[in-house]
């Protein structure tokens, strides 16, 4: 929806005068709303400017966008005619790391925890090579990735989506809404585990969710986490919402999880 | 998706601006990735507030609380130009593409099935962009 979002805020900008030129990613929602030079690029989500290893092939965006603003002369939208570089992501592509659980370590919280501790030292890899993660919005910190396990862990097992997880977390966000950035925390920990692999290419959205929700503890438990949310709908709709925003598209029992 | 874009309203036309030249333009960034400051206010359901970007931000105090589930983090991750890219406009400025790059840029959260609700905050970072001296806002979505 990202695409109607600065469609609208494009038309109310430039009533203060200043010229907009706006990236879409989905066409028919920049269509629909409305833009005064809108560039349509031919990419995922996730991925505007085409290409998170290529700064030449951004800055080609970026210009085609500039030049909507001498070019257009009434509102527009324009087609950018380039794919993205298409060798930095593969649709099909296997982890490279053993995850397989320790023989005694059975229950969900136990294997999860297991998996995030083999994958830790490879995320805390990446961080260090680019000198930044996203990893800590859910109020847990930088350091915090054994809190954000605990948390997700004891909420797919109790079934709790009430009450804050235990621990001496302050979190950033309420429950349920919280358990939406656990997830992204710990997704940060898989993404970051893998772009430490040497020599691999890097797997594109779906391939990540074939990975995640196609046998690893964290898919296990982020379903299992959405089963208890289904079951609270009735008394708190909102949980609705958050299942919805925890799952991706054609993930949740085959189909979409709203 | 396209469904909800059928759902869209069709937002009502500013009166058409003409831009000084892209080389002696002063740009800023409009993103609406839900990226702000790690020490900044996350975003929450439904969210239509900014969060304010310093020109000079680093990137590794940036964090996103952007609460769609259907784009991975992962590109950004690897290069957060690839959604905001401020590294690329300072080069663009260094090399006298543009004519500058502004002091102050705006993360929103594009999560919204109604992006009428964005006009009383867009509205206001369009005052505050033409008052900062700002000709050329580029927007882009996640």
């Amino acid at each position: 929806m990202c695409s109607g979002a600065v469609g609208a805020l494009s038309n109310y900008i430039e009533r203060a005068g200043v010229a907009t030129t706006t990236i879409s990613l989905i066409k028919e929602q920049t269509e629909k709303v409305g833009v005064p030079r809108g560039l349509w690029v031919p990419f995922p989500l996730g991925r505007p400017l085409g290409s998170a290893t290529d700064p030449e092939f951004q800055k080609g965006v970026m210009r085609a966008a500039f030049d909507l603003l001498s070019t257009a002369t009434g509102p527009t939208i324009a087609d950018y005619p380039h794919e993205a570089p298409d060798a930095e992501e593969a649709g099909h592509w296997a982890c490279p790391l053993n995850l397989a659980p320790a023989e005694d370590d059975t229950s969900l919280g136990g294997r999860l925890s297991s998996e995030v501790a083999r994958l830790k030292t490879w995320a805390y890899q990446t961080r260090a090579e680019r000198g930044r993660t996203l990893f800590g919005a859910s109020g847990a910190g930088r350091d915090g990735i054994d809190a954000v396990t605990a948390a997700l862990a004891h909420i797919a097992e109790s079934g709790d989506i009430a009450d804050p997880p235990p621990g001496e977390v302050e979190w950033a966000f309420p429950m349920p809404l919280l358990i939406r950035h656990l997830a992204d925390d710990l997704r940060t920990v898989y993404h970051e585990a893998i772009a430490a692999q040497p020599g691999s290419v890097a797997p594109n959205h779906d391939a990540l969710n074939d990975w995640i929700f196609g046998g690893t503890a964290l898919g296990e438990a982020l379903t299992r986490v959405a089963d208890h949310l289904t079951e609270a709908v009735a008394e708190d709709p909102v949980a609705g919402l958050v299942r919805g925003f925890l799952i991706p598209e054609g993930r949740y029992k085959g189909g979409s999880a709203f | 998706m396209l469904a909800r874009a059928e759902a869209m309203p069709t937002i009502e036309p500013a009166e058409w601006v003409s831009p000084v030249p892209i080389e002696d333009a002063t740009v800023a960034i409009i993103s609406t990735a839900g990226i702000h400051s790690a020490s900044d206010t996350p975003f929450t359901f439904g969210a239509v507030d900014y969060r304010v970007i310093p020109g000079d931000i680093d990137f590794a105090d940036v964090v996103l609380s952007h609460v769609s589930t259907n784009f991975d983090r992962s590109a950004f991750q690897t290069d957060p130009n690839i959604s905001f890219p401020i590294d690329r406009l300072r080069e663009m400025a260094d090399a006298g593409e543009i004519g500058g790059v502004a002091r102050w840029h705006y993360s929103f959260m594009g999560a919204m099935p109604d992006p009428s609700r964005f006009e009383d905050t867009g509205t206001e970072v369009g005052q505050m962009l033409a008052a900062d001296g700002v000709d050329v806002a580029l927007l882009i979505p996640v």
